[in-house]
């Protein structure tokens, strides 16, 4: 169903003060596309009515998170952010590794929070590695992943991906560090593997959360956007509380945390920005 | 500032230019115009039509795809009012400096160079709104303006510009920084004898010459500071016309982050992922209108 371009206004600010998340009008007709699918579901057939609807307690949050499911297509996949990945590499590693060398503290500590499947988890790995001849030789590297879906993360650990989980990697990375087993089936070298270590873990467990300390970097995409704000505040001051004081967090594509938290600086780069404690 | 050795260096690269580029007498009487309270349609109209090249561009980018009018529209007059005064003005000024350089070589691609510029003038004048400073428009044109130096250089000191877009590759450095290494001056100075040499109004001027340290604007240091961030928000957000590898900035520790702040306290509660985000947007928008830019420009 068409979507004019006032709805659309008014669903992309409905869904970003409530989540987080900016759909920029590029992105109209595939917003279009996946409303016109969950409106049919639901049967309601004007865009206002399903606009209500989602605002109606909690049958409308229900809906709400089936919406965000297909909107962030809900499937992970390697290399998925490369503006972020490209700001790591050209200056937050260098800028978090070099004084760290000075003092011959060569620990590095990743936290892929909401890790689902591995691939964000996986995708660090293989990108730290990449530096092992230089910026980070002789390095240890601690990749923790975690997730609150056991069955995901058994997913992780075989290390064992399709054909579209792997079709943004990259060449040469292909070459080093995957095995292709079939078609649709790539295993992911025990090399890249063993830096990664997946727990389980709910974002709401104060007790746990406490425990999750001294990361130089927290990658945390397309998790919050479920929460209600002051969950996504407690949470974010977990993230806080959890980074060194030099370190840095991230958001997925086209999230934002503004008016959740202010403490963070927001530092930019070209497609992007991340948020320095 | 005219003092200074980075000033007087500059002074000397555009004086030692033999054919310095003339700027059509039309875009100086449209800068006139703006701060003229007034101004008829007419009166634009004659100014065009006396520039009958400047006339028949007008006409070609006003049927250009970027503004897509139902009809030909086969009339100077009728061009103006399909496309409103100010947008004409915008467009009859940036034709004139294109125009000024127009036939050269340079050492970038003029396009990209050019969606960086009106970038900037877009953003410009977004933030210009945003903090309610007066005059919005300015911060538009001056925006559009900002690099002009760099244009002068990229087209008069091609073999030493070259140099210094040879300097950035793989580096973090800026402009600036490589361009006083290697050329013992800026494109801000060299922009700023270009616009004193062209006539152009003492605030475009003093925008020009400190739209990397607004602090340092005589004349208007929060148009200078809207004009810094604009390039800012430009260089991370897909209109950077390029040279560096890689560019980052912290918003809490730029000087013109705070001179906007104290202009308007209540910008502080910007929201500046949205905003960002708001950009990215409008960059297909920008890149249409210098594409129709462009277009009529090939005659």
């Amino acid at each position: 169903m068409k979507l004019s371009d006032a709805d659309f206004e008014i669903l992309r600010d409905f869904i970003y003060n409530t989540c987080g998340m900016f759909f920029t009008l590029q992105k109209k007709y595939f917003v279009e596309s996946r409303l016109t699918k969950r409106m049919e579901k639901t049967s309601i057939k004007v865009h206002g009515e399903y606009f209500r609807f989602l605002k109606n307690g909690s049958a409308g949050s229900v809906e709400l998170k089936q919406l965000l499911n297909d909107l962030t297509t809900n499937e992970t996949y390697f290399f998925r952010n490369p503006p972020q990945l490209k700001a790591m590499e050209a200056q937050l590693l260098p800028e978090v590794a070099i004084p760290k060398e000075k003092i011959g503290f060569r620990k590095l500590r990743i936290w892929s929070a909401g890790s689902s499947s591995g691939e964000e988890a996986y995708t660090l790995a293989m990108l730290l590695l990449e530096k092992r001849e230089s910026l980070l030789k002789n390095w240890i590297f601690e990749i923790v992943g975690t997730d609150i879906n056991e069955e995901v993360l058994k997913k992780a650990e075989e290390g064992i991906f399709n054909a579209y989980s792997v079709r943004h990697v990259p060449e040469n990375y292909m070459r080093k560090y995957f095995k292709k087993e079939s078609a649709d089936r790539f295993a992911l070298s025990p090399e890249v593997k063993k830096l990664v270590t997946f727990k389980h873990l709910n974002l709401y467990d104060d007790n746990k959360m406490i425990f999750m300390k001294t990361f130089d970097f927290i990658f945390c995409a397309n998790v919050l956007i479920y929460f209600d704000t002051s969950s996504k505040a407690k949470v974010v001051q977990h993230y806080y509380n959890n980074l060194q004081p030099y370190g840095y967090f991230f958001v997925g594509q086209s999230e934002s945390l503004h008016g959740v938290s202010d403490k963070f600086k927001t530092v930019h780069f070209p497609g992007g920005f991340a948020y320095k404690k | 500032m005219e003092n200074n050795s980075k000033m007087l260096k500059a002074q000397n690269l555009v004086r030692g230019v033999h054919e310095l580029p003339t700027i059509p007498e039309i875009a100086t009487k449209v800068l006139d115009m703006f701060d003229k309270p007034n101004v008829e349609l007419e009166e634009l109209a004659e100014t065009i039509l006396v520039d009958q090249v400047m006339a028949s561009r007008v006409i070609k980018i006003v049927n250009s795809p970027f503004f897509k009018p139902m009809h030909e529209i086969k009339s100077l007059k009728r061009a103006l009012i399909y496309l409103g005064f100010r947008q004409i003005r915008h467009i009859a000024l940036t034709c004139s400096i294109i125009e000024a350089f127009e036939g050269k070589t340079g050492v970038f691609d003029v396009k990209t160079f050019w969606e960086h510029s009106f970038g900037v003038g877009v953003v410009a004048k977004i933030i210009a709104q945003r903090i309610r400073y007066p005059e919005t428009e300015k911060a538009y044109i001056v925006g559009i303006i900002h690099d002009i130096g760099e244009v002068f250089l990229s087209y008069h000191m091609k073999d030493s510009f070259q140099q210094v877009v040879d300097e950035l590759k793989g580096t973090s450095q800026s402009f600036i920084e490589a361009e006083e290494k290697l050329l013992g001056t800026t494109h801000c100075e060299v922009g700023y004898c270009l616009a004193k040499n062209w006539n152009f109004p003492v605030e475009y001027c003093d925008v020009i010459a400190h739209h990397h340290a607004p602090a340092n604007a005589s004349n208007d240091p929060t148009l200078a500071a809207i004009v810094n961030l604009a390039d800012l928000f430009c260089s991370v957000r897909h209109l950077d016309y390029g040279g560096r590898e890689w560019v980052s900035f912290n918003l809490a520790e730029e000087p013109a982050w705070k001179i906007l702040k104290e202009f308007a306290p209540n910008f502080v509660d910007l929201d500046v992922e949205r905003f960002c985000y708001e950009l990215d947007e409008r960059v297909p928008e920008v890149q249409d209108l210098v594409n129709s830019l462009f277009e009529g420009m090939i005659k």
